[in-house]
């Protein structure tokens, strides 16, 4: 089984589309006099042995239009805020986008926040320690990369959608379609039963809840505690209240 | 595998620069020997592609060459003829991804030009891709949106073709306007924004021809059908277990408002014509307006969405047309159907699919060009076959005999057609087309019909709905929906005049604000009940209005709203501990976070009935009090807005709030007169392992840490001060002269963690200096919070005028700060940079509690200016005021009170918290009613000198506000207060209490106690001026 996320990168200009083809086409190698980026991208990886396929959309070039990034973050699960070492500006700009990134999205979205360019040391102009201080006081994950020698980008977008892998186990994520999609997909996937160890009619009985859960994005309180499933997990945790 | 073909590649040894024309050279080689697809050679050809981007690029950026001679050879079709083999679906997506990295990363402009020229790029585009594929999908609707970024004023001629009336990027990209898949749609919508940015004439002239209808008619259809479905989400819901697939209705929603602005705000005004046209006769006004009055939708649904619209779309003549509707129109020609006037309008489903629809409208040719787009003018030819088809045909004659009336068709076209179902169908009266609507809002024959009607007879059903929604006796589901709504009609950009002073005849125009205002009032009053029904968003957003609507207005309607309430509930569990933090606490998240009404309405939850319980995850400010300690916080809430209001109104100033103001605490550096005071020396080992010698002083509100000033004597730099009542002690185990402290920072953002601003252990000299500094700082901390608590009890008074504040009970304070109490303890003036020569001593040797510093006593000394008879409790508790705050009880007061003499009580020796002012002169009221007046509900008329009625308040608040362990004694204090009142009522009269009039208004107060069995008290208070 295969899962989709949207993840959205934003703050432009900061060779952010480099550091998604770097993440999401291997092939095209870093090379001193070619920069090469991509605004869309889909990578399989995975994660606790289970293979999960990442879709990364750019909002790079659309932020005068307010509804286009506003559906970006929307239909986002994580979101990568990419900054310059180099650019103090860009550095400053990130309080503007991080309220924006929060308030049109799902509260749970996973933010990381990226300071890239960690190759230029000599032209630093924003400390780690800046970085990691803004990350503190918000929430955020933080990381140096660098698109030029690769370092550290692989990571930076592992952690993110691990993250939000662990969001959904813990069943705290359910912002969208997809989401959702999946969850039923599975459900409705018989081969996992076998493997619970539970009578005929008790799967029956959780398969319902399970699947009344999976209708509604947000299920309510005492299904949530309820089915405390693990989806790709083998293993249900089945707890009653 | 890439590894493989890389390293066959590399293997040939022809060149060792893989980025050069002659490799370039080489791949155009590999391409020629391989044209067709095979299983064996699609690796290879796949990185052939790759390598060939990944040269042009470089080629673009440092050698020119590599793009003429990719030209010269037309490499482009050989992607073609690769694509066009059915190479599966491995690379389709290498394909498409090498295309995306190559049209986004060219930055040269003949570059670009050399590759869309040929028309291969058309040919891509219009490729039958297998679009099931989500993949394929992806990359496809990603490619066509790098290159609707590309767009411009030259380019376009690259896609758009004149001649044969083709636009591929566009019409192909449209098709997918309602994918499942939200990403899909996301970049559908950038396409179509990016092209209409272009401004290309003859381009937009196309669109609007040949495309707007079908593509705009589809999409209010799928914006409508959304509504529908979540109409359908708010009727069905149980227990709100439909919230989740409600936001994500709501979301979507404001996506489409938002995408419409988005277009609105280019500001192509053929385009904008058809778009109003369509938006506000097919879907504003037939399906959300029109439910108003004719539940088609739920009328909280149709308020809720129409504050969306006018909060976010902001295009004048669709914005006032709608408002005009709202305000003005009525239902006059709902019967009259047929009426020519009147047009129809309904929200119907388009009779084919926009897919069909482009494709008739490109076959069709020019024919049609010159007439001004109408639905009906579309596929009028076609043997139609489609159910829907069939019932259209009737409706198209009409259309071209109404030209350009942009209504839908008469209902028994589509009746016939079998969907019916699908359809909602309205008939309002209207003002006809929507370019007149913008110059002028009545037709002639409104104009002669309204002529033959009288004003008053002139029925405004929608208004009166939504005038009608602002009742909140029961609830305030509807009300915070028409309040939303007033307030973006008034806020929207598009309106030149405040719209709440309706466009309607004079004498009209102030009877309906008086409605208004006089609604919100009540809004309001229902909020102060203890059981109102009311949210805090409500109450917030009616605050909003009334300051907007009287305040902006030319004449003032009220002069003057006093409202204060407040219900404290005491509970064994709770005492004034986490009282003084939630006030703190409130009043910080209330200015932090002031209400943002976009913010409101895009939240999916309020959608659904009020409810109370915390368990929906519900925001506390969109839900309903659950239980005593949110019921003190809504409590505070309301007390805070409507503080505010009235001080606004009254155009006041805040002196008392918030209790804690940056600018009055001890800073860091701030250099202080330490003579006298209470030292002690001690280590400070911070958690990071620095250490510092500093002097531990104690403050009223905070706890210092001073080192010596090297110029003078007996004065100290402040190297750390910080809040005494976000400290915390403890002991340090295997060290008795050690103490630990943390003091953490009030968090302001939820999203961070509470951060400790220290966090170190003090060693102290001995085990006995340690002791000594615990015990102080202790007291210090139940200081500190006594004396926010009594300022909150003194706050509480709210004062009509808060100048001639009485003098509280706080003598010593009296004349430092004639507001209230102090903010702070050092007198600004006796900061050193101020004024160095000021050298009193500011711990003060009055102060009994041994090494404790205390606020010095200066009123003492310096009689109150504003207390005419001088209390005679301002000096009693002068010498034991430390002491007497922690022992001080209630039971002293109530004999005191019950039994003191008509002319005025005296409690002496009260602690500070619990001292009422200086003249608790309560009365009766002498009012017609004074007879039915009982224990739980007395009715006082405030006396001509408003303040005297607040010491009472005071009083009773104080007394609510005290520790749990009082508040036995207190419920029987206040009940003999009450007894007291109810009792000499005619000492009232004696005091000359009486009704005021304030100029032409009559005002009253409201005074109310109920006391509860339990130790549960509920004060309320209320005073009003109408």
């Amino acid at each position: 089984v295969t899962f989709f996320y949207t993840v959205c990168v934003c703050v432009s200009g900061v060779g952010k589309s480099c550091l998604l083809l770097q993440f999401t086409d291997k092939r095209f190698q870093p090379v001193h006099d070619l920069t090469i980026g991509v605004e869309f991208g889909a990578r399989m990886i995975t994660i606790d042995g289970k293979q999960i396929k990442l879709q990364i959309w750019d909002t790079a070039g659309q932020e005068s239009f307010r509804s286009i990034t506003r559906s970006y973050y929307r239909g986002a699960a994580g979101a990568l805020l990419v900054y310059d070492i180099t650019r103090r500006d860009t550095f400053n700009h990130l309080t503007t986008w991080l309220e924006d990134a929060r308030q049109h999205s799902n509260s749970n979205m996973v933010i990381m926040l990226i300071g890239n360019k960690s190759d230029l040391e000599s032209r630093r102009e924003v400390k780690k320690e800046e970085g990691e201080a803004f990350a503190r006081e918000h929430g955020l994950i933080f990381m140096e990369t660098s698109a030029k020698t690769a370092s550290n980008v692989e990571e930076a977008f592992i952690n993110t959608a691990k993250e939000i892998y662990e969001k959904i186990q813990e069943g705290v994520f359910d912002i969208n379609n997809e989401v959702r999609r999946t969850r039923k997909a599975f459900f409705t996937h018989s081969a996992s039963w076998t493997e619970c160890g539970l009578s005929a009619s008790k799967q029956q009985s959780i398969s319902e809840e399970l699947l009344e859960a999976g209708k509604c994005a947000m299920p309510p309180p005492h299904l949530i505690t309820c089915c405390l499933c693990r989806l790709w997990g083998r293993i249900f945790i089945y707890v009653t209240m | 595998m890439f590894g493989r073909s890389r390293s066959w590649v590399g293997g040939q040894g022809k060149t060792k620069n893989i980025h050069s024309l002659d490799h370039l050279k080489y791949l155009y080689h590999v391409l020629t020997k391989n044209t067709t697809v095979t299983d064996h050679n699609r690796n290879l050809l796949v990185e052939t592609i790759r390598s060939i981007t990944e040269n042009l690029i470089w080629g673009d950026q440092n050698d020119s060459s590599v793009f003429d001679f990719f030209l010269e050879k037309n490499m482009f079709a050989f992607f073609l003829n690769i694509l066009r083999q059915k190479s599966g679906r491995y690379v389709c997506v290498q394909l498409l991804q090498t295309l995306n990295i190559l049209f986004e990363n060219i930055s040269h402009e003949t570059s670009l030009y050399y590759l869309l020229s040929n028309n291969h790029v058309n040919s891509i585009i219009v490729h039958k891709f297998d679009f099931s594929d989500e993949e394929i999908m992806a990359y496809y609707i990603s490619f066509l949106k790098t290159l609707s970024l590309k767009l411009n004023n030259h380019t376009v001629h690259f896609f758009y073709n004149e001649h044969t009336n083709d636009f591929a990027l566009y019409t192909e990209a449209i098709k997918f306007f309602n994918h499942p898949e939200s990403m899909v749609r996301i970049a559908v919508r950038t396409i179509t924004l990016n092209v209409y940015k272009v401004d290309n004439q003859h381009m937009l002239h196309y669109i609007r021809d040949k495309t707007a209808v079908p593509y705009f008619s589809n999409l209010v259809w799928f914006i409508g059908s959304h509504v529908i479905e979540l109409d359908k989400c708010v009727q069905t819901d149980e227990e709100h277990k439909n919230r989740g697939k409600l936001s994500d209705l709501v979301a979507e929603h404001l996506d489409h408002l938002h995408y419409l602005n988005d277009i609105l705000i280019i500001n192509c005004e053929f385009l904008n014509d058809v778009l109003t046209d369509h938006l506000l006769n097919r879907l504003f006004l037939p399906l959300y307006v029109y439910s108003l009055v004719n539940r088609k939708i739920n009328p909280q649904v149709s308020l809720y969405l129409l504050s969306q619209v006018f909060l976010i779309i902001h295009y004048q003549p669709l914005v006032n047309a709608l408002a005009d509707v709202i305000l003005n129109g009525d239902l006059s020609k709902f019967t009259r159907s047929s009426a020519s006037v009147g047009g129809v309008r309904r929200f119907t489903k388009p009779p084919e699919s926009l897919e069909r629809s482009l494709e008739m409208s490109r076959h069709r040719g020019r024919k049609r060009t010159q007439k001004r787009p109408n639905y009906k003018n579309l596929g009028e030819d076609e043997d139609d076959e489609r159910a829907g088809g069939g019932g259209g045909g009737g409706e198209r004659e009409k259309g071209k005999g109404t030209e350009g009336g942009g209504g839908g068709g008469s209902s028994k076209g589509s009746r016939a057609s079998g969907e019916t179902a699908e359809e909602i169908e309205m008939v309002v009266m209207e003002k006809c087309k929507v370019s007149e609507l913008t110059e002028q809002n009545i037709t002639d024959e409104e104009k002669t019909a309204a002529a033959t009607r009288t004003h008053a007879q002139r029925s405004r059903p929608f208004l009166d709905m939504v005038y009608s929604a602002l009742d909140c006796t029961s609830d305030d589901y509807h009300a915070l929906f028409v309040l939303c709504l007033l307030y973006a009609v008034s806020h929207s950009k598009g309106q030149p005049y405040l719209r709440l002073q309706l466009p309607v005849p004079d004498q009209e125009r102030s009877s309906y604000s008086l409605v208004l205002v006089e609604r919100l009032i009540r809004v309001m009053s229902q909020a102060a009940q203890p059981d109102g029904k009311v949210r805090l968003a409500t109450l917030e957003l009616s605050c909003l209005l009334l300051k907007q609507s009287v305040l902006s207005g030319s004449h003032c309607i009220i002069k003057d709203v006093h409202l204060a309430c407040l219900e404290v509930h005491s509970t064994q569990t709770r005492g004034e501990e986490i009282f003084l933090d939630m006030f703190e606490d409130e009043y910080r998240s209330m200015t932090s976070k002031p209400l943002n009404v976009e913010y409101l309405m895009m939240d999916a939850s309020i959608l659904l009935p009020p409810t109370g319980t915390p368990l929906t995850g519900i925001d506390f400010v969109k839900r309903l009090p659950c239980g005593d300690v949110e019921k003190t916080r809504r409590a505070i809430r309301v007390f805070f807005m409507l503080r505010s209001l009235s001080l606004q109104l009254q155009g006041e100033p805040e002196t008392q709030l918030p209790l804690t103001r940056p600018e009055d605490l001890i800073k860091t550096d701030d250099v202080l007169d330490l003579n006298n005071s209470d030292l002690i020396a001690c280590m400070v080992v911070s958690k990071d392992g620095g250490q510092a010698q500093r002097f531990l002083a104690v403050d009223v509100y905070q706890m210092s840490l001073v080192e010596p000033e090297t110029k003078r004597l007996g004065w100290g730099v402040v190297k750390f001060a910080g809040l005494l009542q976000d400290m915390q002690v403890s002991g340090v185990e295997d060290d008795s002269r050690a103490l630990n402290i943390v003091i953490h920072k009030p968090s302001s953002n939820p999203h961070a963690k509470p951060l400790p601003i220290l966090q170190a252990n003090f060693i102290f000299a001995d085990h006995i200096r340690c002791i000594i500094a615990k015990q102080r700082l202790a007291k210090g901390r139940i200081q500190a919070r006594r004396m926010k608590m009594q300022r909150i009890a003194a706050l509480l008074d709210l004062p009509v005028q808060p100048s001639a504040t009485e003098v509280l009970g706080f003598g010593q304070t009296a004349s430092a700060s004639p507001g209230g109490l102090p903010f702070r303890f050092y007198e600004q003036s006796r900061r050193a940079p101020n004024d160095p020569t000021a050298n009193r001593s500011v711990f003060a040797s009055v102060d009994k509690v041994p090494g404790f510093a205390v606020a010095h006593c200066v009123s003492q000394h310096s009689p109150s200016p504003l207390s005419s008879p001088s209390p005679p409790s301002s000096g009693s508790g002068s010498t034991g005021r430390c002491d007497s705050v922690t022992a001080s009880t209630i039971s002293a007061q109530s004999p005191t009170v019950s039994s003191s003499p008509a002319g005025s009580v005296h409690p002496p020796a009260l602690a500070p918290s619990l001292t009422p002012a200086s003249q608790p002169t309560i009365s009766l009221l002498t009012d017609n009613s004074a007879d039915t007046l009982s224990v739980e509900s007395l009715t006082l008329l405030p006396p001509a000198d408003p303040p005297h009625l607040h010491p009472c308040a005071s009083h009773i608040v104080r007394a609510c506000v005290c520790d749990v362990n009082e508040s036995k004694r207190l419920l029987e204090a206040s009940q003999h207060l009450c007894l007291h009142m109810k009792k000499d009522s005619f000492y009232s009269q004696k005091m000359g209490w009486k009704p005021v009039k304030l100029g032409a208004r009559s005002t009253f107060g409201f005074f109310c106690t109920q006391v509860c069995p339990v130790v549960c008290m509920r004060v309320f208070f209320f005073c009003f001026v109408f």
